[in-house]
């Protein structure tokens, strides 16, 4: 059974520019999709609609055959969690156990379950040691990774990114990677950053002006040179070793 | 400016700081602790402007909080001190104003000089007990606090909101006005021409992040609703206790002239 379900799903801010036109896809348990494309292309939209931050789209989306309006948003967000672009925006807690907290808190658990979740998310993603560290005295790497923590603490069935290697120095972008290929949850990720891509996802999904122009392996569409330039991207550096090789 | 900002940012930090810790003071519920701030706040604003012996006694409470809850007292009153130009601007015209004499220990004095400081002492006071709740009490758990004495949720939310505002504010404006240094080198402060676009901008952005940390919120999982500090915040019988015991001696402080007595008694 698909996990998540996009049909024919349209949406636009106004009458006179579609922003997403006519998007299917369909993902299993575990799949690990790349989602790419220009600035401006409809990747944060899209992942937007997947949560209820917007609504009022044209078509159906689903996660586990639960349709993403209203009423479910509760039970969605449950199943799906969210990694902001900015980890400022998204971590406002006082520590970092605190923000970690939060979700599990929120959704009802006891103190102990939380605490379980917690140290379950914090040992995921390698931060165990931030746990009691002031999330405005974190690097902009440590942000990131206590971000993800914030997330898989409410063990969700699909982690959904925006641009999560934005501003991260190349340890830091290393060890994102590390933690991403760790976790064994389908993963949706949009960015530009397509050798992270290359070494995190095996689909790919290229959107450009709203639209799905490519929906394939990811080392197919990644080499596909004329496709990316094509559309405001490049080929990453893995795809040009592996033509040189 | 920029560093006027970042000590703003750091003062904000350290009262988050000091409201985690695991300490005495910060493990007695939030319920309890908001209930003597506010009983004592309406206590001290209730002296008469003349009453100055009676309102020196209500400095008890902050000061044995400060004891308590090992916060910096000295630091405090540094950190205060940007409402102190305020609460001086209120009570300066009294002493002009007010010419009545009145007898103070054995001296005549002026009732506007009196009702002055009683005026600046009230706010001190207060101020110090707000903070000291503040600082031992994270916003969250005021908030519980508030939810259990039947609050509506939408001052609740409005006042986590704005807490939350404030730093992004305060980032924000950091941000800006280092942005606008960068920009215009030896220039003091910022051109008046400047300020609108700059506020316009300001106001923007932080809404734009205001809505990015409610969106996160939202997403995980926040309703307006505390409920979750019920296993954590549960009252004990030593916070009955705590509570009892200040409301007994605020009261007293009010009802019974402790300085003047131990003054007779002194003299006696």
């Amino acid at each position: 059974m698909e996990l998540l379900k996009l049909e024919n799903v349209t949406f636009s801010y106004n009458k006179d520019r579609v922003i997403l036109d006519n998007i299917n896809i369909l993902a299993g348990p575990g799949e690990n999709i790349g989602l790419i494309g220009a600035n401006g292309a409809g990747k944060t939209t899209l992942l937007k609609l997947l949560v209820g931050l917007l609504y009022g789209y044209g078509g159906r989306i689903s996660v586990s055959g639960i349709e993403v309006i209203g009423k479910n948003y509760a039970e969605i967000r449950k199943r799906i969690g969210y990694v902001f672009q900015d980890s400022d925006s998204q971590l406002f807690m006082t520590t970092v156990y605190e923000d970690i907290a939060f979700g599990p808190r929120n959704y009802g658990l006891s103190e102990t379950e939380v605490k379980r979740s917690v140290s379950k998310a914090m040992e995921l993603t390698g931060c165990s040691h931030l746990k009691d560290r002031q999330i405005h005295k974190l690097s902009g790497g440590e942000k990131k990774i206590a971000a993800i923590a914030t997330v898989l603490a409410m063990d969700p069935q699909i982690i959904i990114m925006d641009e999560p290697s934005n501003s991260l120095d190349p340890k830091n972008r290393r060890n994102l990677i590390n933690v991403l290929n760790s976790l064994g949850c389908t993963k949706l990720i949009a960015s530009h950053d397509l050798d992270m891509i290359w070494d995190t996802c095996e689909r790919v999904i290229l959107l450009s002006n709203g639209k799905i122009l490519a929906d394939g392996p990811a080392k197919e569409v990644l080499s596909d040179e004329r496709l990316l330039t094509g559309n405001s991207l490049e080929l990453p550096l893995s795809a040009k070793l592996a033509k040189f090789l | 400016m920029t560093d006027k900002i970042s000590s703003a940012m750091y003062d904000l930090h350290h009262i988050n700081a000091l409201a985690s810790r695991d300490q005495w003071m910060n493990n007695k519920h939030p319920l309890v602790k908001l209930i003597i701030t506010v009983f004592y706040i309406a206590v001290t604003v209730s002296f008469d402007k003349y009453d100055l012996p009676g309102l020196f006694a209500m400095f008890v409470y902050p000061l044995a909080g400060f004891i308590l809850s090992e916060i910096s007292f000295a630091d405090t009153l540094k950190r205060i001190r940007l409402v102190l130009p305020f609460v001086l601007l209120l009570g300066i015209l009294n002493p002009f104003l007010d010419r009545h004499v009145i007898m103070l220990g054995g001296f005549a004095v002026r009732g506007g000089s009196i009702s002055m400081i009683t005026l600046i002492l009230k706010c001190i006071f207060t101020v110090l007990a707000a903070y000291l709740l503040v600082a031992t009490t994270p916003l969250e758990r005021i908030c519980y606090a508030l939810q259990m004495l039947h609050v509506p949720e939408i001052m609740i939310t409005q006042i986590m909101l704005m807490y939350r505002y404030i730093f992004l504010l305060i980032n924000e404006v950091g941000r800006i006005s280092q942005a606008y240094a960068l920009r215009a080198p030896g220039q003091k402060g910022i051109n008046i021409k400047a300020w609108g676009p700059l506020v316009g901008q300001l106001l923007l952005r932080t809404i734009d992040r205001g809505t990015l940390v409610y969106e996160s919120m939202l997403l995980r999982g926040y309703s307006g609703n505390y409920d979750y500090l019920r296993e954590r915040d549960i009252i004990k019988l030593s916070d009955l206790g705590y509570l009892a015991f200040w409301t007994a001696l605020i009261l007293i402080m009010r009802l019974v002239p402790v300085i003047t007595l131990i003054g007779q008694v002194w003299n006696f």
